[in-house]
């Protein structure tokens, strides 16, 4: 499906918001957000705590209206056309949610009759994410990592084209997490779009081929996941500990030679260096014997960290005047990774 | 039958709470059968015994003196310018009846509960109500025991229906698992009406099963007793025929529970509130004078049983200055009582599938 001005997106939302009103007036969920999620592969959603990414992702799916703005799926406009495309979508808000008093297998027949699917379906997927044996067991029984898994099964159901993750490993053990990490890459390498949103990069970081950030309910940065770290990590740091007598010396060195140098804790962080190794042999050649030597890679953590810094979680904003739709987002620090990405099926 | 309709029925019958509803009707039909057991047995031979001898006596006496107790009655009646008749000088020899204790039978029987409760006045307004009113009175839901004690116990039936209705929806918006279901089919109005069908259609069975048990209940015990009464054709076609309006006020009352869940999204508020109105309606009603009639109790009632009889009071000054009050009995028709509760229905229904349909759904 080809979309004006773009490539081929799975999702693509413009000027989209939401407000909700509450006693203390009106507050903010998504404040004119342009987002564009290329189709295949993963793409990252990431934002603070009440960043709107919820919010976004129900409005996506016709459980929240927009007060304004548009959307599409697959070139579809939602809500109005979703019928023509839902089908197409798996999706998890938040956290699993089905009948506690019925069984994983019920509450998937359930879902694969509304649409039409085969009941051999629902075994297959409860396969699929390893629930076979606990498949009659009650649903309230099941653990949240066990939840996790029937959620996602859920999604399978349709043999989606796009699916929507929304904070998937909340709560959930490093094994866990690690699994569904796994299970989101394998979809991505399927040929299926994943979008998964999340609060902390790490988690997002290994697995995402691009990204979005949302602050505050707008965009704040989007791009492959290289880009913005590329950008963020013009100057390269190394970490180094040398013998406590020594930590004089080998910062007047390393400042001598033009670096910037700064403590942290016992050991020395040094910035704009060319590489570990210039470090290295500058402070060899004073006699300076080095311990521990360690590269830090600029990760998007930083990036994300400088971008959603300033922003404070929760954006009650009757104070301050709007943002005219299709502003700029508060302070664009990448304006650069704003450029629209468009990447062909894998 | 649509897919989506049939996969609501199919959540409805798999909830723990419709199992309940089922085991909570039969455990209704088993008590309510216990109950006929205990009270109505019909009178020992002993007591027919006691009564025939009563009876014999009297007769003795009258055969002596009946026709002088006459005499004096219509001549009482003349001093006081009454016909006989209407001093009732032509009922005055003993009759076998009126020394048997009352028997309840399983079709009421008038003569009895005029026996037990003496006749009730009928204060219309004109004719045609009068007659309406008598007809209504004359019931075999109106009567004393027997059919006329399980109308109320249908009641609790339809109740029921409502409950399940109500808790269908709730327990859906309150699990989230309606925000998966829209994931499913985010075309809400097919959502809703879904749902509401599948409420509707799918506790008529409940209610269907139910009322059968109580009347095959009911039925077995005065069997058992000899007490049947006069059971006629009329009777069994009368049974059916509530028996329809019993399930068509349940279908009713289920798609009004799933109205109100939907439009307070919680079962103890969208109960409560049907508590509210009902109770009122039964404490306050009376005050309500002729609004009465548009009262959603004196609707079902007046559906079920064929017509509902309620009334005002009419004060008029009187020579001496004195407010006078008096009653009036008005009619609510069988027909008047359905189209009441259809309209309920309907604006209850259309409203909650205008507020589901527009509400963001967390
Ligand atoms: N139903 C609601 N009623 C009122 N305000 C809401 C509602 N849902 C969300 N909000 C507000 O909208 C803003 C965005 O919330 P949202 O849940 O979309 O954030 P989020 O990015 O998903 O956060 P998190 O990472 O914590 O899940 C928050 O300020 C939140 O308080
Ligand atoms: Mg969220």
């Amino acid at each position: 499906m080809s979309v004006p001005g773009g490539g081929d997106l799975a999702i693509e939302t413009r000027g989209l918001r939401k407000t909700y009103r509450s006693a203390r007036g009106r507050s903010v969920g998504v404040e004119g957000l342009d987002l564009q999620v290329p189709v295949g592969g993963v793409h990252g959603f990431l934002g603070p705590n009440g960043s709107g990414k919820t919010t976004t992702i129900r409005m996506l799916l016709g459980l929240v209206r927009p007060d304004r703005g548009t959307a599409t799926i697959f070139g579809h406009e939602v809500p109005r056309r979703l019928p023509e495309v839902v089908g197409r979508v798996g999706a998890i808000v938040e956290s699993p949610k089905f009948f506690p008093a019925f069984s994983a297998r019920r509450n998937l027949r359930l879902l694969a009759d509304a649409i039409g699917a085969p009941t051999g379906r629902v075994d297959a997927v409860i396969d699929e994410v390893g629930l076979t044996g606990r498949s009659k067991d009650r649903y309230k029984g099941y653990s949240l990592g066990m939840k996790q898994r029937l959620a996602i099964a859920a999604t399978l159901l349709k043999d989606p084209d796009l699916l929507i993750f929304d904070e998937p490993t909340n709560g959930l053990d490093p094994a866990g997490i690690r699994e569904i990490r796994q299970t989101m890459r394998g979809l991505a390498d399927q040929g299926k779009t994943v979008l998964v949103s999340s609060h902390i990069l790490a988690e997002v970081e290994q697995i995402a081929d691009t990204v979005s950030i949302v602050a505050r309910g707008r965009l704040v940065a989007a791009g492959r996941v290289a880009d913005l770290v590329g950008a963020g990590s013009a100057a390269r740091s190394v970490r180094l500990r040398v013998a406590a007598p020594d930590l004089t010396i080998a910062t007047s060195v390393l400042e001598t030679g033009g670096l910037l140098v700064r403590r942290e804790h016992d050991a020395l962080v040094v910035d704009g260096a060319a590489d570990a190794a210039q470090v290295n042999r500058a402070l060899g050649e004073r006699g300076v014997w080095v311990h521990e030597l360690t590269p830090l890679q600029a990760d998007l953590e930083s990036v994300f960290l400088g971008l959603t810094a300033h922003e404070t979680p929760g954006g009650h904003t009757h104070k301050g005047g709007r943002t005219k739709r299709g502003g700029p987002p508060p302070e664009p620090a990448h304006a650069a990774a704003q450029a629209p990405i468009s990447e062909g099926e894998a | 039958m649509s897919r989506l309709l049939r996969v609501e029925l199919r959540r409805l019958w798999a909830r723990q709470i419709t199992r309940w509803a089922c085991v909570g009707v039969l455990a209704l039909a088993a008590i309510s059968g216990l109950a006929v057991y205990l009270s109505a047995p019909p009178p020992s031979a002993q007591e027919v015994a006691n009564a025939q001898e009563m009876f014999a006596a009297d007769q003795e006496a009258w055969e002596t003196d009946g026709e002088q107790q006459v005499a004096s009655c219509e001549a009482d009646a003349e001093a006081e310018g009454r016909t006989p008749e209407e001093w009732g000088c032509d009922q005055m020899a003993p009759r076998l009846e009126y020394y048997l204790p009352p028997t309840q039978t399983f079709v009421p029987d008038a003569t009895q509960q005029e026996l037990m409760f003496g006749a009730e006045e009928v204060d219309a307004d004109d004719d045609a109500t009068a007659a309406a009113v008598e007809e209504i009175r004359g019931s075999v839901w109106n009567g004393w025991a027997g059919l006329a004690s399980l109308d109320d116990v249908a009641v609790l039936l339809v109740l029921v229906a409502l409950v399940v209705g109500v808790s269908f929806v709730t327990a859906e918006i309150n699990s989230g698992s309606l925000g998966m279901w829209l994931t499913f089919e985010p075309r809400r109005q097919r959502v809703y009406w879904a749902k509401a069908a599948a409420a509707a259609l799918g506790t008529v069975p409940l209610v269907l099963v139910g009322f059968a048990l109580l009347v095959a209940a009911s039925y077995a015990v005065y069997a058992s007793f000899g007490t049947l009464g006069g059971l006629t054709g009329a009777v069994w076609l009368e049974v059916a025929a509530f028996t329809g309006r019993l399930v068509a006020a349940g279908a009713a009352l289920a798609a009004v529970g799933v109205a109100l869940g939907v439009l307070f999204k919680h079962a103890a508020a969208a109960v409560g509130v049907v508590g509210v109105v009902a109770w009122g309606s039964l404490v306050f009603g009376f005050g309500l004078g002729e609004l009465q009639r548009w009262l959603p109790t004196t609707a079902l009632t007046a559906w079920l049983q064929g017509g509902s009889v309620f009334s005002t009071e009419r004060c008029t000054p009187s020579a001496d200055g004195v407010f006078e009050c008096l009653p009036v009995d008005h009619v609510v028709t069988t027909t008047q009582g359905g189209l009441t509760l259809l309209a309920v229905t309907a604006v209850l229904t259309l409203l909650a599938a205008l507020v589901f349909r527009r509400r963001d759904v967390s």
